[in-house]
């Protein structure tokens, strides 16, 4: 015996805590699209988060086999701002470009789209594992 | 002829194992998004497809072919499924498919214990059903 139903648990519970950092992410982003002026100077830059697949402690025979998720950084997009032309604007340089963050409000969405879908399936997964202790619990009744 | 609690032992055994392979695919739905991620599964020891398979026996009862304390072969299985650009290749319908499979065996092999239980228990008493 090397997992119980509370590793089960334990692993879409990393999935969950995962998919809402990526939630937390876009949602950023999105807020974000017309920051011309962030921390450090310059527009500011999209985040992206970095999953890892991760071992959890106490699987005994099992380790290597389950595996739960881990937000292994939040990385800055790198990717050159985008230029427009507002002369008028405090933050035009001296041709009259405004440099706006290199965020993509449509890619934002299917970011958020795709991770309310995985943490809906890691919710199912978790009532899987309540069933599946229920039955357990019920022999003999 | 099995003694009377050896079926309970080998269906307790078919429920170790499905609880663990639980924990398996749970991990794979965790791991949907995360990059290079290849998804895992067990399969048992004697059923070749990691399901519990029953056998009719001599006397006409079913036995489970799960043996206690088997150890469990560990695969990938994407199921053919093409790993994405990042290198992903978990299929969350198939994963979803295969949690929902897994658990409604579990409760196959639960529900035949309490049946297994209430014979017993029916035989050890006066036959009252009590």
């Amino acid at each position: 015996m090397s997992t119980d139903f509370f590793t089960a648990m334990e692993v879409s519970a990393s999935g969950l805590s995962a998919q809402r950092t990526r939630m937390n992410v876009a949602a950023s982003n999105l807020a974000n699209a017309q920051t011309t002026q962030a921390a450090g100077g310059g527009p500011y830059k999209r985040r992206d988060v970095v999953l890892a697949a991760a071992d959890l402690p106490n699987t005994g025979e099992m380790t290597g086999v389950v595996k739960g998720v881990e937000v292994s950084s939040i990385q800055q997009d790198q990717s050159a701002p985008r230029l427009e032309y507002d002369p008028g604007h405090p933050q035009a340089n001296a041709q009259g470009y405004v440099a706006y963050p290199n965020i993509n409000p449509v890619e934002e969405m299917v970011d958020m789209i795709t991770a309310s879908r995985a943490y809906e399936a890691g919710v199912t997964t978790m009532s899987s594992a309540v069933n599946m202790a229920e039955k357990a619990l019920s022999i003999g009744k | 002829m099995s003694s009377d609690f050896s079926t309970i032992d080998k269906l307790g055994a078919a429920m170790t194992f499905h609880r663990e392979r639980h924990a398996v695919l749970a991990g794979n739905v965790a791991n949907v998004d995360t990059p290079g991620y290849r998804p895992y599964d067990i399969t048992q020891g004697g059923a070749a497809s990691g399901e519990l398979e029953l056998a009719p026996t001599e006397g006409g009862a079913m036995q489970a072919n799960a043996e206690p304390g088997a150890a469990y072969a560990k695969t990938f299985d994407d199921g053919g499924n093409l790993a994405g650009p990042d290198g992903n290749a978990v299929s969350m319908e198939r994963e979803l498919a295969k949690i929902d499979a897994n658990r409604t065996r579990y409760a196959t092999a639960a529900e035949l214990v309490s049946r297994r239980m209430a014979m017993l228990k029916y035989a050890a008493g006066d036959g009252s059903g009590g």
